[in-house]
Order: structure tokens, then sequence, then C-alpha cells
């Protein structure tokens, strides 16, 4: 009779009934509200089910009953750490489908607040990863740290500290504001030492080792199955990264490596992955700094005085690269009928952004491919016969932001 | 000036404001209820053998008055100075907005929670619900009596908190809390909590053998189970610690053998110092230990379904247990009350101010004003009580800045930890310590 609870089964542990948890959506660390219907074996587990849409709020239904002006403003919720990213996406869709030549020096500025949006996407994932492995009170608060003046930066030249709207279809929203490039330029200078420091903390930290190398192996080809992008792909050693293997706007004049790992693949290579990542995009914000059409904003104020800063196409100071919109902003933007498919690669993957338009005022189909989607797909593989005190370490490792998954 | 040190001076004033009041208070009381009282009890009533009777029970229960009085005021003081170091360490400010410098913030959380609804859940046992945080928190208020005797140096007020088996009645005492926390677990009904609980038992007990066995090897250096006792071995310069080996380097030019003891001695008892730290921080469910309550996986663990005052009482017995484990730590391996610069200094500043209070004239007679000065001011018990304070909240601010930096360790990690370094560790040094005592 009883020969069921005292066998043992093939991983060597003694067989208990099983018990079901439900994680979230109210769970203090599912990153907002996910739902993980998780099915244990002791402390270890068996099954998990991630139950999305909570945060369901139509944002592709949106997309075809507003104007292209309020679409665009509306996006960067989608994905609300890096809003540049889904508005930068939906814009190069829009400018695929209408023939819209970017001017470049508008170009470098998209790329250089993208990069900065990265960098602060990737600093407070690593605040809320420690808090997700119980570092509770410390540690977590000095990413903030950089990050708020990255936010000071980018709610200086855009108005607003997360929802940006700063990249318009047809180029950006506003030149840099008087000493922008300065303090940027600043920061980019103090911000590898500061990498070094939480590195100094956390990297070879024995706890953290623990927690985290051998824990949530995501193997290459499963990784690719389930279609996982971003820096959780690259650290299990598959080199994707559309900045460099499909290099749009400015990419390809751009001097920096992605890192890819060749390792098992685990929540501590995703990690790495991620601090990596953000000593690369400090690199590449430097290099926009120097490679920009027209210099600093300081700079090319100085040469439009010569001008009176007229605006004309033809003006040296002011037309051509050095220009940073190309289509007028107001409730009548339209793009031209046709159909096309952009993406970039946002910090958590590849965010693509395919439309319909008609040549109405309103897009006639939106469909968004969200990295945090598919990512969290893999999640029920990564967490089995781990034990409870790891799904979050884990679930936090593949950096799912819940309204990117639920749009 | 520079804003970091701004803030570092800021807490400080903070800490010794909250430090005056809370000493300050507890020694009031004990000098009503063990010195004013019963010398009015006596005067009034003078040698009958009815109020020679009661100013005996007044003087008994002052142990109890000062226990009674110091330990919520100190939790809440703990609670404040824990929020305000670890905004410290993290480049915020804190709570500094309730009362000057946000002294009275966790009075003001305190009065909130109090008049929180006291839910219980439905399906839970409404008895053992309510039994739990008051099992939880009575072992830490009586465990701390014993170690009134040893902090005051053995003062008479708290004659009869002196027992002879001081620190075996606090370690048995202190280990009941868990059951509280696997009571609450269980009448909660609900599965995180049993989780919580269930890790807590099986954490508290991996852990306190080797805090255990790190005391077992201080007392059988001392040869004694008497706080009072092993406080006043290690008087004298700070090398008489129990930390650095109670005086083993003294025997450093004893012979080429004697010296290699002693130094091996003194590591063994930094050893021996850093596995109790690493025990009562697990015993008290800090982090790195703190799975309990784990909340990125439990949400609150063992505590998720409490609100207002039984939460609140959790809370206070949560740090009231720090607290304890701190003192501990003080009286076996910091010297207690005592200097750490020998008492050469300090012990004719007292023996100055002692005979100047006695010198106040009419101070013999009772219930004189001198008298009341004299009575209310003891020069030797307030530097004993100065030396402790330090230590112990040196311990309560290390535990905050461990707090401060390290993440959490897995349950099976944790055990591995325990079972497999701690203990076997523990039970070397006590062998080892036995053995080079002898060759000094």
């Amino acid at each position: 009779m009883s020969t069921e609870t005292t066998s043992l089964p093939a991983t060597g542990r003694l067989k208990t009934d099983e018990m079901i948890i439900n994680m979230g959506p109210q769970h203090p660390a599912t990153h907002g509200v996910l739902r993980l219907l998780v099915t244990l074996d002791g402390e270890f587990v068996k099954h998990v089910e991630p139950v999305i849409g909570h945060l369901h709020r139509a944002q592709e239904w949106q997309g075809q009953n507003r104007t292209w002006f309020q679409y665009q403003a509306l996006i960067d919720r989608v994905d609300y750490l890096s809003g540049m990213f889904t508005s930068w996406a939906l814009c190069r869709a829009a400018e695929k489908i209408d023939g819209t030549e970017i001017p470049l020096r508008a170009e470098y500025m998209r790329v250089m607040v993208a990069e900065m949006n990265r960098i602060t996407s990737h600093l407070l994932w690593l605040g809320t990863y420690l808090i997700d492995l119980g570092a509770m009170f410390g540690f977590p608060f000095y990413p903030f740290r950089e990050r708020e003046k990255l936010l000071d930066l980018l709610e200086a030249i855009s108005g607003q500290r997360m929802m940006f709207n700063y990249i318009r279809i047809g180029g950006v929203q506003a030149e840099a504001p008087p000493g922008w490039f300065a303090r940027l330029k600043a920061f980019t200078e103090e911000f590898p030492q500061r990498v070094d420091e939480y590195e100094a903390i956390v990297t070879q930290n024995p706890i953290f080792l623990k927690r985290t190398k051998g824990v949530g192996i995501l193997k290459k080809q499963v990784a690719m199955d389930y279609g996982v992008t971003g820096p959780s792909l690259r650290a299990s050693g598959v080199p994707f990264d559309l900045r460099k293997v499909k290099p749009y706007s400015v990419y390809d004049r751009l001097n920096f490596e992605v890192p890819v790992f060749d390792g098992d693949g685990d929540t501590w290579d995703r990690y790495m992955c991620r601090i990596r990542e953000m000593r690369q995009s400090n690199e590449i914000i430097k290099q926009c700094m120097e490679q920009i059409p027209g210099g600093s904003s300081d700079e090319l104020r100085e040469k439009r005085k010569a001008c009176n800063s007229c605006d004309k196409a033809d003006c040296p100071n002011c037309g051509g690269d050095l220009r940073i919109m190309t289509k007028k902003q107001n409730a009548g933007l339209r793009i031209k009928a046709g159909e096309g498919f952009a993406a970039v690669e946002s910090p958590r993957g590849t965010l693509g952004c395919y439309i319909i338009s008609t040549g109405g005022d309103t897009a006639y189909r939106i469909k968004w491919r969200n990295p945090s989607f598919s990512n969290l797909a893999v999640l029920p593989v990564l967490l089995l016969d781990h034990p409870i005190a790891d799904i979050m370490a884990i679930f936090g490792s593949i950096d799912v932001i819940l309204p990117d998954v639920d749009r | 000036m520079n804003s970091a040190v701004f803030e570092v001076s800021k807490f400080a004033r903070l800490a010794v404001t909250w430090v005056c009041i809370i000493f300050g208070a507890v020694w009031l009381a004990c000098w009503l209820v063990g010195v004013f009282i019963p010398a009015l009890i006596t005067q009034a009533a003078a040698s009958s053998t009815a109020g020679q009777y009661w100013a005996e029970i007044c003087r008994a229960l002052v142990p109890l008055v000062a226990v009674a009085v110091f330990i919520p005021i100190n939790a809440m003081f703990m609670v404040l100075a824990e929020r305000r170091a670890l905004a410290l360490f993290t480049v915020r400010k804190g709570p500094n907005r309730v009362g000057p410098d946000g002294l009275l913030q966790t009075a003001a959380d305190a009065v909130k929670l109090l008049f929180k609804e006291d839910i219980t859940p439905r399906g839970a046992d409404a008895l053992m619900f309510t039994l739990a945080p008051i099992i939880f928190f009575a072992p830490s208020i009586i465990a701390v009596i014993p170690l009134l005797a040893a902090v005051s140096g053995n003062h008479p007020l708290f004659g009869i908190a002196n027992i002879p088996t001081g620190i075996f009645y606090v370690l048995a005492v202190s280990s009941i809390p868990v059951v509280g926390i696997v009571m609450g677990s269980w009448a909660s009904n609900n599965k995180y909590s049993l989780v919580g609980g269930l890790r807590s038992a099986a954490q508290a007990i991996s852990y306190e053998i080797p805090l255990v066995l790190a005391i077992v090897t201080v007392c059988l250096m001392a040869g004694t189970l008497d706080v009072v006792q092993i406080a006043d071995m290690q008087k004298g310069p700070f090398w008489n610690w129990f930390l650095f080996g109670n005086g083993a380097l003294a025997h450093v030019k004893d012979g080429p053998v004697a010296a290699v003891a002693a130094i091996l001695l003194l590591l063994c008892c930094l050893l021996l110092f850093l596995i109790y730290i690493t025990g009562a921080c697990a015993e008290v469910n800090r982090i790195p230990f703190d799975l309990p309550e784990a909340e990125s996986e439990l949400v609150s663990g063992y505590n998720t379904e409490y609100s207002g005052i039984k939460f609140a009482i959790f809370f206070l017995a949560e740090f009231t247990n720090l607290f304890v484990v701190c003192t501990i730590a003080a009286v076996m391996f910091l010297g207690g009350g005592h200097s750490p610069f020998g008492s050469h200094v300090e012990t004719g500043f007292i023996n100055w101010l002692g005979a100047q209070l006695q010198s106040l004239p009419g101070s013999a007679q009772v219930l004189s004003p001198a008298w009341l000065v004299n009575s209310l001011v003891d020069p030797s018990t307030l530097s004993q009580a100065i030396w402790i304070i330090l230590k112990v909240y040196t311990l309560v601010v290390f535990a905050i800045l461990v707090r401060a930096t390290l993440p959490r360790f897995r349950i099976d990690q944790l055990m591995d930890f325990g079972w497999k370094r701690l203990i076997p560790l523990a039970l070397i040094l006590l062998v080892a310590v036995t053995f080079l005592r002898e060759l000094l």
C-alpha cells in the first residue's frame, strides 16, 4: 500500500505529496502582475504555468484607433523601462513604409538616447535582481544612483523621465538643451568606475556565486527553440544581436563588441552579459558624441548664430545632416499606404513592430513582437527541478517586464 | 561640509539622543522601584516587618521593571537606527520627518500598527494564531534578565537576576521563540507561512548547535556558567577578552611552545567569535539567513498573515532577539561592561566622582536632596553602561551593515554550510581550545 510514498524517484529524493502554490499576481517579487501556478514536490518545482494578461491594455488595438501622432506618445508605455526602443521600433516601421529620410544627426541622437535608455534599463534590472536574490536593502540603491543621473539627462532632452516620446516618425523631438553633451560626457567618463564598484560588491561575492552559478541553465538549442532573444540568448552562446547581425541606423559606423558567453548559459552568465553590455553601451555613447555631425548642441548653437537659426534646408548650419526632424509633428501626421516590419535590439531582446497602413491618419493593423513575451515562454523549462527559492532568482535573470508581455 | 560626514554626524546625534533616553528611562525606573519607593516605605513604616517585607518585594521587582521599560523603547530605537543606518549605507536620507531628526518615526509607526485592524484569516486556528506572537516574544524578554547582572557589574539592584547558571538559562530560553514561529506559521493556514515556518525550524535547529558550541568553549575557558564571573574574568585591557583568548598573548614570552599555543589560541578564539556571530545571525533570521521570511520567495514567510498588534509583536521580538544575541556576544567575548583600556584612568575618575558625591552635605540622611543625587548618580554603573552600550550597538551596526551588503542563501546551501562547515569547525575548536589551554 505504502510503496508509493516510500519509493525513491529517479532523482533520488523522497517522493512526497505535490503542492500547488499560486505565486502572484500580488506576490511582491513577480515584477508586477505575473501569476505563476507552481506545482511543488517538497521544495522543488515540478511544473510551472505562467498566467499572463493581467496587464493587458490592448496596445495593438489602440494603435488602430489613435492617430499616428497620438500613438507614438502612447507606445512608450509598452515597455516602460525602455520606452525609447518601443518608439524607435514603431518609427522605423512607419518610416520604412513611408520612405521617410532620417537626417544623420537625428540617427545619432536616436542611438545615443537609446543606449542611455539601455543602461538605465540594465541598471534597474541589476538592482531589482539583487532584491530577488535577497539583498533587500543595501546594494539595490547604488544602481539607482547612476540611473537617476541618466534619467535626469533624458528628462532634460525629452521632458519626461520614463515615457519619453522623444523618437518620432521622421526624426527626434528636440535638439539637446545647452550643456547636455558636457553632462553626458562627464557621466560616460565616471560610469565605468561605477560598474567596477558594482562588480566589486557582487560579481565574486561567494553567496551571489552560490545562488547564480549553475542555476537556471539555458542551453543554446533550447534558447533558440523558444525564440529567446537579447542578453539571455547571448549568455547562452548565440551571437545574435540585431545591432550587429542586421545593423540599422548608424550602428554599422560604430565600433563595439556584443558580449557572448560560451559557457552554460546560467544565471551568472546572464548577469555578466548585462554588466558588459552596460560598458559597451557606454562606449557607444562616447563614440556617438565624437561622430555626431554638427558636434555638441552648444557648438551647433554657436554656428547657427551666423545664420540666425534659419532652419532652411540648404543652410550649412541648419539643413542636411544637421536637421533632427523631417516630418511635421501634428495631428495631421500621415503614413503612406503599405506594410512593413522593423525591429530593434531592445535591452530585453528583439523588439519588432509590424504595421499595415492604408494612408489614413491611423494604422490599419499593428502587431508587436515583444521580447519579454517570447522570453517568458522558456520559464517553465528553466524552472523545472529547481528549489522554490530559485524561482525568483531565475525569473529575475531573464529580465521580463510584464507590460511588455501583456501589451 | 562634506554631505556624507554631515549625514553620519546627524545619525550619531540621533543615536546618542536615543541611547540617553533609553538608559535614562531604565535607570530612573530602576531607581524609583529599587531605591526611592523602598526608602519611602521604610521611612513611613519604620522598623515594622510589613514595611521591610514590601520594600524587599519592591527591590525584587527591579529586573522586571528594567526589562519592561527597556525592551519596547530599545526595539523602537533599533528599528529607527536600522532604517537610518541602511539609508546611510545606501546614499539616502532615511526617515527624518516625524519629530526632531525623525526621532519619533517608530513611535508613529507603532501607534499606526496598534490601531490597525487585527485580522485572523478564515480557516486559521485562532487560539494558536494569537498565542504564537506571545510565545515568540516572551522568551526574549525573560532571556535578558541574567544578562542585566552581567552588564551592570553585578549591581546590588539587579542582585536577584544573578543566577549561577546564567548563560545556560539564557541559551535555553532564547531557543524557545522558534516554537512561536512554527505555531504561527501552521496556524495561519497559508502555504507561504508554512514553508517559512518549517524553514525556520530547520534553520534554528541547525544553527543553534554551532552557536552553543562556541559559547560552551568560552564557558570551558572560563570554568563557569555564571555570566557575572565570565564578564569579570575579562577585566583589564582588551586582550583579556575571550575574543582575544583571555590574556593568551601574555604567555607569548613563556617559551616557544607556549608562544605557539598562545597564538593558536588567539586564532581559535577569533574563529569562535565568527562562528557565534554567524550562528546568531541565523538564529535571529537576519540577512543572509533571513530565509523564514524571504520576501522575494515567500511574500513575508511566517508572518505573512499577521497584521496590527500581532505583527508589531513579531517585529518587536525580532529586534529584541537581535539585541539579546548581541548582548550575549558582548558579555561572552567582548568583556561585558568593562573598559577595553584597563581601568586606570576610568577608575580614578569614578572614585573621584564617587567621593565628591559622598561628600555632599547631608548625603547620609535618607530622602534629603543630597541623598537623592547620590543614589541617582552612580558613576561606576554609568561607566559600565556606557561601555556595554558601545559594544552592543557596534555589533548591532555590524549586523545592519551585513544586511546592507549580502544577498540571501538558499535553504539547501544554508543547511550545507551549517552542518558541513560550521558544526565540524566548532567541534574542532572546542577540542583545540581545551588542548591549547593546557599548553599555556
